[in-house]
């Protein structure tokens, strides 16, 4: 099979040669054009971006290729400061909100400047390139995320307690402002769009609060819609470690759900439970080895990690009566240091390869 | 007002997040000449570990955490002050702060409340903090635990940084090391030579209290 192949088999719950392979390798595919290209070069200039993304997907046979930048794209373009050095993931360091007014003096920027057309552009740039090959997926903050980056979490989240109705339009002008994005990714020929709905966490909120301030039909529930209106597969990233997998998953119905896995936390989901409890059912679930093993582990480390976790999806699919609904993934992104291991990337796709190959069970 | 009364008040207005509710209980405690201390350790640290018992069975959140917090930090203003300092100085002391490079500090701040809560002083560094402000002010504040949190990988060689500067300055051994942070783990901390981490705010400070003893 070849990747277009595999993917759609394993998206739809198909008889696959293998399991599907994507470590989220972003921003560390810009080591691959070469040592002088930073990351701060990499995450402004679209042919950068596109050209990273092209160049990893050459040199490791990925079976998607998603356009994560980072999570201060809309924040920066809102008015938020926007920390850029040259080998580490940008990060807000000025948050745009002072007082409970400023959520109302949030508006929509102009997306076809900043970094919001970066990525739009960028996204659009490695689609055109790689689309006969891979499925590509754009990859976008959602409401939530956007707002708590431009107006600091702690604050959006004391908000939530004493003044809701000013998070609620903050959350809106978030809404427009993935609106308009979600129609922009749509015109670049990508074939997904995956959300960042990373509050959806039980660590952080619950059921009740992430339905007020995202998980509602108004918020969530419209920009879903709308990607799915648009011809795209509506797809949810989420690497917190509780996540509310009913709601993101049985309610939100995406076609790909990419989560970590935190073993030393109480209540967070193996692969194999994530099965058994029958969120492959519907959804390719995609998980979930370690982000720092592809730093700090050894590539004889990670590749037993990657056969192991095959063994345990391939086994826990069998018991469920699946075929091939999970995607063999890192949970969080890749780091994008320059220290981390290509050979690690390589490794799991490669073991995959081979120990996620499919039969009977 | 009975002493009882404004205990409750004190822990009650930190359940329910009402910091005007614990400013005015604070006060009273002063008026009515309510050992601080006991108003502290009585009213507002009982509130908290309420709370902090609620959010470790998920039956409150983060925006009740972080008000909670807020309206412990309001009590604790007014009644601190009121503390006699020799009545302070068997308290174990601890900095904390987010490592140079990265700004993302709420889960700092929610170890930073439990820590209070659990009885220890916190001098709390705040963000992106520069190595040698972590080694310099855990001597001078005399320090017995250093607390570093990152949300972020590019950073996470900050905290070994810290931890080398504090064996080189011949610090190391009068402190506890503990660490914290989504991509942090116990192998980490064991590798770059950290005492401990351990995966939420509560079982963090009892182990510390245990080791401190």
């Amino acid at each position: 099979m070849n990747h277009l192949e595999r993917a759609m088999a394993a998206l739809t719950d198909g008889e696959a040669d293998r399991l599907p392979a994507y470590p989220i390798a972003c921003g560390v595919n810009r080591k691959l054009l070469g040592d002088d290209v930073t990351y701060a070069q990499w995450c402004s200039n679209p042919k950068t971006f596109a050209d990273a993304f092209i160049a990893g997907q050459k040199y490791f046979d990925f079976d998607f290729a998603i356009g994560l930048m980072d999570l201060s794209v809309m924040a920066g373009d809102l008015g938020a400061h926007v920390r850029m050095d040259d080998e580490n993931t940008p990060f807000v360091d000025e948050p745009i909100i002072h007082d409970i007014e400023d959520y109302e003096k949030l508006e929509v920027p102009d997306i076809k400047q900043g970094r919001s057309h970066v990525i739009v552009e960028g996204t659009r740039l490695f689609t055109e390139k790689l689309k006969d090959e891979v499925i590509c997926a754009a990859f976008l903050e959602g409401p939530l995320l956007a707002l708590t980056q431009a107006a600091g979490a702690e604050r959006v989240f004391m908000d939530m307690f004493t003044n809701p109705s000013a998070v609620h339009a903050g959350v809106k002008t978030m809404v427009d402002y993935d609106v308009q994005m979600v129609e922009a990714f749509s015109e670049t020929g990508v074939a997904g769009l995956v959300w960042d709905y990373l509050w959806a966490n039980y660590s952080c909120l619950g059921d009740k609060e992430y339905d007020e301030f995202e998980g509602c039909d108004k918020y969530a529930g419209k920009l879903n819609k709308l990607v799915v209106d648009s011809g795209m597969a509506n797809c949810i990233h989420n690497c917190a470690d509780l996540p509310h997998l009913d709601t993101q998953v049985k309610k939100f119905k995406p076609a790909i759900y990419s989560m970590a896995y935190y073993p030393l936390i109480p209540g967070s989901p193996s692969a194999a439970e994530v099965i058994e409890n029958g969120y492959s059912d519907n959804c390719l679930m995609a998980g979930n080895i370690d982000p720092q093993f592809f730093i700090r582990a050894s590539t004889e480390k990670i590749s037993k990690v990657t056969s192991d976790l095959c063994q345990e999806v391939k086994t826990a699919l069998c018991k469920r009566g699946l075929n091939s609904r999970y995607c063999i993934a890192s949970g969080c992104e890749v780091p994008p240091d320059r220290v981390t291991k290509l050979e690690n990337i390589k490794a799991v796709v490669d073991v995959t390869k081979e120990d996620g190959k499919l039969g009977d069970c | 007002m009975s002493k009882e009364d404004i205990l409750n008040g004190l822990s009650e207005a930190v359940v329910m997040g009402k910091p005007d509710q614990s400013k005015l209980f604070a006060q009273k405690a002063i008026d009515e000449n309510v050992n601080p201390l006991d108003a502290i350790n009585s009213g507002l640290v009982k509130g908290m570990s309420v709370v902090g018992d609620r959010y470790a069975a998920r039956e409150v959140y983060l925006p009740q955490v972080l008000m909670s917090a807020n309206t412990m930090y309001a009590g604790l203003d007014i009644l601190l002050p009121m503390i006699p300092s020799e009545d302070l100085a068997d308290k174990k002391r601890v900095i904390i702060g987010v490592v140079e490079g990265d700004v993302h500090d709420i889960g700092k701040n929610i170890v930073k409340t439990m820590m209070t809560a659990g009885g220890l002083e916190v001098n709390d560094l705040g963000r992106d903090v520069p190595t040698d402000t972590f080694i310099s002010t855990a001597e001078s504040y005399k320090t017995d635990v250093v607390a570093m949190s990152t949300l972020m990988t590019p950073t996470m060689d900050g905290m070994k940084d810290v931890i080398d500067g504090l064996v080189e300055s011949g610090y190391r051994s009068n402190t506890k090391v503990v660490i914290g942070g989504p991509p942090t783990s116990p192998d980490f901390a064991a590798e770059i030579g950290a005492d401990h981490r351990d995966a939420n705010a509560q079982d963090s400070v009892a182990w510390l209290k245990g080791a401190l003893l």
